[in-house]
């Protein structure tokens, strides 16, 4: 680089005077938008990439995973209610297997409870977890309460306490559940749009456009000033904005996809599919309520019909997911028989045939209801698992995707501030 | 003129005041020591009508009740309307009726349906099994037991000299006439709880037909059905031969038509007669277990002198009344019936108990829910 001295005699006389009045200033004012704007593109670069990232992370390791919990303890406890009510129903003495089941089911409501009871401050939320503590060690009293009188050959009283769990379970612990379900399923939405939404960064994405202008005009201009066609800092600068905006567009890029395929073949099935999971423990839990309510004449047949015609649009909503394709055609060609075989089900509780409609909802029997709700909850439960396992892996990767970056653009701002600074400082020197 | 009446406004609203005061503060603890005003906090003059329907064995009672609570607090009237339990839950379910009368609690499918209710226990009833038998003494008692009556009912025991019921009879000269077995045609209580004495006892009966407010009644020539408890009465009290059941409310009009009643047995395999001790005697094992919503079947427990067929009478009430006056007036008669109503004065008239304390304090609980 030739020295300043020389570089200062090419000018000409006239334009030297005219600048030395004013070029330092302007470079000065330059240098200041130049390292403004780079800062600035890369605090709102990084602080858009903390706020992708914190928020895919918070889908993948937190949202979701509550979201999921949510879901199974309303399945478990559905699952609980169903088990212990219909094998006290078949037996005074249920068999272990269903105990076990039971217990099963009780066990995995307390730990998803557990890893729930931090979930948010929201204050439907906090009451739900709360009715659904207080309730849970309830519902199991009156069911041990129950069975201790069913095994000493007191079944009538024993059925009594069997439907006051029931009631707890179907009038706090299930919507208890359902709220906290709603409740954590709006949050990972909201987690997901965040993850996937643009605002930030292309307001950051201006601002380094910005920048990446100012740039390219001030180099403009101090060549048709100096007539040297580079100034190696501003170049230096330029190169890095450049490779730091490519980083961030297709970081993003990427994130983006991986999300929003996650979030299309998983999370939207998965939703989908835990609500056609909760219309079927509806109907199932519905079906054994109607057999031990034997004082009065509710029945539960309408709420049958209606919660039914639900499921099938609700199956074909979750379609979308290879994975779980087969369940899910599994689940729809499994449907229309335990249909059947509930409106069986409510004909023979409505004509009093008790016995041949207990058999019908507790025995497990081909063409039995306990059958077809067996098979068709094995099959949505799998299509669930499918898609909650593509909407993980979507997240997951969406959430890696970012990896340094956020480093990357404070490093790459400091680097374009500093070089533009040092670029600049070179010509100012030249006037003194 | 405007001022006059002003006035005579003012002087109207504070003797109503008082008289609030006096009515609220002549609340007593009743026969279950709950007291009133401080379980519930109804205070203030009721006023208006409460309507009663539902279960024709609770009917002779609240009628008692009625007429006494009126002339206790003169401006409300509890319209006693009887119908049967089944009927009881529905009108209280849909607004139709201030207090259902049910001598079932409710199923959890009714108060999945409507979680606005509750059934609160007003005293402890039981159930008669009635037989007319011509050329049997009053003084005697038939003994039965739920597989016998399973059998009259299903019409596979015909005559009543038939070997299963004079096995378990040998003292009795039984008169050879068919078996007119009789029954409720619409949704009752007592065929609830009849039918669960029977699953209880009878474990071919449990399978078969099992029991609720309606039952697949078994195809029996010979059988009748009544609609309501005076129907059933008079039914049985016409047809020689016929066994039936009713509530122990009817049970002076049960002797004054000449019918006689069964000794029943028990899960102990003794036979009892619905005596005061022996329900006493029942409903003890059942106080310490009775949850905070008070459903609990009292059908056949353990106590070995303990009548086997009887019961909590309930009110279905919904927490959520009308108006805040209506809810004050239910309040305060379902208070006054658990606490002075409970005093054998007036339970005793109809072979009822009061309810035992702590199932009261239970009740007071669930009365001071209504809003």
């Amino acid at each position: 680089m030739a020295p300043a001295t020389t570089r200062r005699r090419i000018l000409p006389a006239a334009s030297h005077r005219s600048l030395a009045g004013r070029t330092p200033a302007t470079l000065w004012m330059l240098m200041g938008v130049l390292v403004l704007l780079s800062l600035a593109s890369g605090a709102l670069s990084a602080w858009a990439v903390s706020q992708h990232s914190a928020a895919a992370s918070s889908v993948a390791a937190v949202h979701e995973p509550l979201s999921l919990d949510a879901q199974q303890m309303y399945e478990a406890v559905a699952d609980a209610d169903v088990t212990i009510t219909g094998s006290l129903l078949a037996s005074q003495q249920p068999p272990q297997g269903q105990l076990q089941r039971y217990r099963a089911d009780i066990a995995e409501a307390a730990t998803s409870l557990a890893d729930l009871k931090d979930a948010g401050a929201n204050p439907q939320l906090t009451a739900a977890i709360t009715a659904f503590s207080t309730g849970l060690p309830l519902y199991a009293g009156y069911v041990a309460q129950a069975r201790d009188l069913y095994s000493v050959g007191y079944p009538l009283t024993g059925g009594s306490f069997l439907q006051v769990a029931s009631e707890e379970a179907h009038l706090t612990l299930l919507p208890a559940a359902k709220t906290i379900y709603a409740q954590e399923n709006a949050a990972t939405s909201a987690a997901s749009d965040q993850a996937t939404g643009l605002p930030t960064v292309i307001v950051a994405l201006v601002l380094a456009l910005a920048a990446g202008f100012a740039l390219y005009r001030a180099q403009r201009w101090l060549a048709h000033l100096t007539h040297r066609i580079f100034n190696y800092g501003l170049v230096g600068a330029s190169i890095v904005l450049i490779v730091s905006v490519v980083w961030l567009v297709a970081t993003f890029v990427v994130a983006r996809s991986d999300l929003d395929t996650g979030l299309r073949q998983g999370a939207r099935p998965a939703e989908a599919l835990a609500q056609a999971n909760i219309d079927v423990q509806q109907i199932r839990g519905d079906a054994i309520l109607n057999v031990i309510s034997r004082s009065g004449s509710t029945s539960f047949e309408t709420d049958f019909s209606t919660v039914q015609a639900e499921i099938g649009p609700l199956l074909s909503a979750a379609a979308g997911n290879a994975q779980a394709a087969p369940y899910l055609a599994a689940a729809q060609r499994d449907a229309p028989a335990w249909y059947a075989a509930n409106e069986q089900v409510y004909k023979l509780g409505a004509s009093a045939q008790y016995q041949a409609e207990r058999d019908m909802v507790i025995g497990i029997g081909p063409g039995s209801s306990a059958a077809g709700y067996n098979q068709l909850e094995n099959d949505i439960s799998q299509a669930l698992a499918a898609s909650q396992q593509t909407f993980r892996s979507g997240a997951n990767s969406g959430a890696s995707a970012f990896g340094p970056l956020e480093g990357v653009v404070i490093a790459a701002a400091l680097l374009v501030a500093a070089s533009s600074a040092g670029g600049l400082s070179r010509r100012i020197a030249e006037y003194r | 003129m405007p001022e006059k009446r002003r006035a005579r406004t003012v002087v109207l609203a504070v003797l109503l005041l008082a008289v609030a005061t006096a009515c609220g503060t002549s609340a007593t603890p009743g026969a279950n020591g709950v007291d009133t005003r401080s379980a519930s906090g109804a205070v203030g003059t009721p006023a208006g009508t409460i309507v009663e329907l539902g279960s024709g064995l609770l009917m002779p009672m609240m009628k008692i009740w009625a007429a006494a609570y009126r002339q206790k607090v003169p401006g409300v009237t509890v319209s006693v309307n009887g119908g049967g339990s089944g009927l009881g839950i529905a009108s209280a379910m849909d607004g139709k009726a201030d207090i259902g009368a049910s001598d079932a609690y409710l199923s959890s499918g009714d108060l999945v349906k409507a979680p606005s209710l509750l059934n609160i226990p007003l005293a402890v009833s039981a159930q008669l099994v009635i037989y007319n038998l011509p050329g049997l003494s009053q003084g005697s008692h038939v003994m039965l037991n739920g597989q016998v009556l399973a059998g009259m009912y299903d019409g596979t025991i015909t005559r009543w000299n038939a070997p299963a019921i004079a096995n378990l009879n040998p003292s009795l000269h039984l008169p050879d006439i068919k078996v007119v077995p009789v029954h409720r045609s619409d949704s009752s209580g007592d065929t609830f709880l009849f039918t669960s004495y029977l699953s209880t006892q009878d474990p071919v009966w449990n399978n078969d037909h099992g029991y609720g407010t309606t039952v697949a009644w078994p195809p029996v020539s010979a059988a009748i059905a009544a609609s309501g408890s005076s129907t059933m009465l008079a039914d049985c009290a016409r047809i020689p031969g016929c066994v039936a059941y009713n509530g122990i409310s009817y049970l002076t009009q049960t002797l004054a038509d000449g019918l006689g009643y069964a000794a029943l047995a028990n899960s102990a395999g003794r036979y009892t007669l619905p005596t005061p001790t022996a329900i006493q005697a029942a409903v003890a094992p059942f106080v310490a277990l009775t949850p905070p919503n008070e459903t609990i079947s009292l059908i056949d427990g353990p106590a070995a002198a303990g009548y086997p067929i009887l019961n909590y009478e309930y009110a279905i009430v919904s927490t959520r009344q009308p108006d805040p006056a209506k809810a004050s007036a239910v309040k305060a008669f379902l208070d006054w019936v658990i606490t002075t109503g409970n005093s054998p004065t007036y339970v005793s008239q109809v072979n009822f108990r009061p309810l035992p304390p702590a199932v009261a304090i239970l009740a007071s609980q669930q009365i001071s829910r209504i809003g």
